[in-house]
């Protein structure tokens, strides 16, 4: 009894992974085959029978099965080039801010306060276009379920990311080690993110999907600027002459990100102005290319979840004439 | 067109031996050795190829004591495509023995 219940639900999960039109004529045809299993006291092969479906691969239909070579390409395409397209928005924004901050230098007074919202708003304004454009491809992409978008989104970025610390270590600028653990736990968080935001596009919750997507992308972003920044700065030092200690209080961690954009403590006490130029001086460039790279990550995953377009419907078929 | 995979091959193979005669889940796994999980999303094909049609068994599911069953057979395309797709990958297809002054199929085998 025990058995044809256990084979009865493993037949309910393995029928959901047909196409919905299929299901309720298999759900049948299965019970069927079961019923002869559990007649002849085959209770293993109940079981065999059952769970060989359930852990069999998705079925979907043999339209969506037939990948054109092009549309793998194009898939390849976009998601290889989009991290590189990032980190070159984030190096045009920093072009931009250096340019602002030349212009500005003569006609403001603390001209400085400007650069990193500079920076941010370039970088933010174009990771959107990234995003649009990449929203554009994604429609003539391969359909794949949420996990393995998520990693074909991620692993690239890591790609990326991995290219130019390795570049950056070479030319022996200091502190690359010291960004590696951040990055990958960005990375890290950011999959979870975006394989959310994928899997609730799929379902049709489309606003909840950019939702999550955007606040879990946000979450793996603060969260690897506050591992770098505990890595790199104590939370006490001992005062050295008139200079404000070496040390951030981590009561602010949260708000650290967001300072890393705008050089800013939001009319909070913390962090100081000394917190923010010891966080802003350790940790900048990080940041600026998570925001580079979050809207079109989030874009694509729900993008790519959408249903394909239904096609056009043919000419009606007209009865031969008698 | 259907991708000649080697469970799809055994699912012909079995078919052919006697295309008129329509099989069922169960039976098909026992003619071909290989497990649910694999045969059906097979059939699954086949039937959206066209090669492969499928009826439900007329009988009263209370006088025979059992669900009624569904019973798939090859259609007259899926005879003659799967003879050929068969016959291509030099697989003896069952039931069809080689004539005298036959000539084997061009090529190079699929596998």
């Amino acid at each position: 009894m025990v058995t044809r219940r256990l084979a009865a639900l493993l037949l309910r999960t393995a029928v959901r992974r047909w196409p919905a039109a299929s299901r309720a004529e298999l759900g049948r045809e299965w019970a069927a085959e079961l019923h002869e299993l559990a007649r002849s006291g085959r209770r293993w092969a109940m079981l065999r029978f059952a769970a060989s479906l359930a852990a069999s691969r998705a079925v979907t239909s043999p339209v969506d099965r037939v990948v054109p070579r092009g549309r793998l390409w194009r898939t390849a395409g976009v998601l290889l080039l989009a991290p590189p397209a990032g980190l070159a928005a984030l190096v045009l924004a920093a072009t931009t801010m250096n340019l602002t901050d030349e212009w500005l230098a003569f006609r403001l007074s603390r001209a400085t306060a400007v650069q990193l919202p500079v920076w941010a708003g370039g970088t933010a304004l174009l990771g959107v276009l990234l995003a649009v454009a990449v929203v554009r491809c994604a429609r003539r992409t391969v359909r794949v379920p949420a996990l393995p978008t998520a990693l074909g989104v991620v692993l690239p970025i890591a790609a990326t990311a991995a290219v130019v610390l390795g570049l950056s270590a070479g030319r022996g600028e200091r502190g690359v080690a010291a960004t590696v653990p951040g990055v990958l736990l960005w990375l890290a968080l950011l999959v979870p993110a975006v394989w959310a935001a994928g899997a609730l596009a799929r379902r049709g919750r489309t606003r909840t999907a950019w939702l999550v997507g955007v606040l879990g992308a946000l979450v793996a972003a603060d969260a690897a600027v506050a591992l770098t920044v505990v890595a790199a700065i104590p939370a006490t030092a001992p005062a050295v002459a008139d200079l404000p200690p070496d040390a951030v209080d981590r009561v602010s961690a949260p708000l650290w990100l967001f300072t890393c954009w705008t050089d800013s403590s939001f009319g909070l006490p913390r962090p100081t102005a000394w917190e923010r130029f010891l966080i802003t001086d350790r940790v900048v460039v990080e940041p600026m290319f998570y925001l580079a790279c979050t809207p079109y990550a989030v874009a694509y995953a729900v993008a790519a979840a959408r249903p394909p377009r239904a096609p056009a419907p043919g000419p009606q078929p007209v009865a031969a004439p008698v | 067109m259907v991708r000649l995979t080697i469970p799809v091959v055994k699912v012909l193979s079995a078919l052919l031996t006697a295309p008129d005669e329509p099989r069922y889940g169960l039976d098909l796994m026992r003619l071909t050795g290989l497990p649910s999980g694999t045969l059906y999303p097979v059939l699954h094909r086949l039937r959206a190829a066209g090669w492969l049609a499928a009826d439900w068994e007329d009988v009263d599911p209370v006088a025979a004591g059992r669900p009624a069953r569904r019973y798939y057979r090859l259609t007259g395309d899926g005879i003659r495509a799967a003879r050929l797709a068969l016959a291509e990958l030099r697989v003896p297809a069952p039931g069809q023995r080689p004539r005298a002054g036959d000539v084997g199929p061009a090529g190079a085998p699929a596998w």
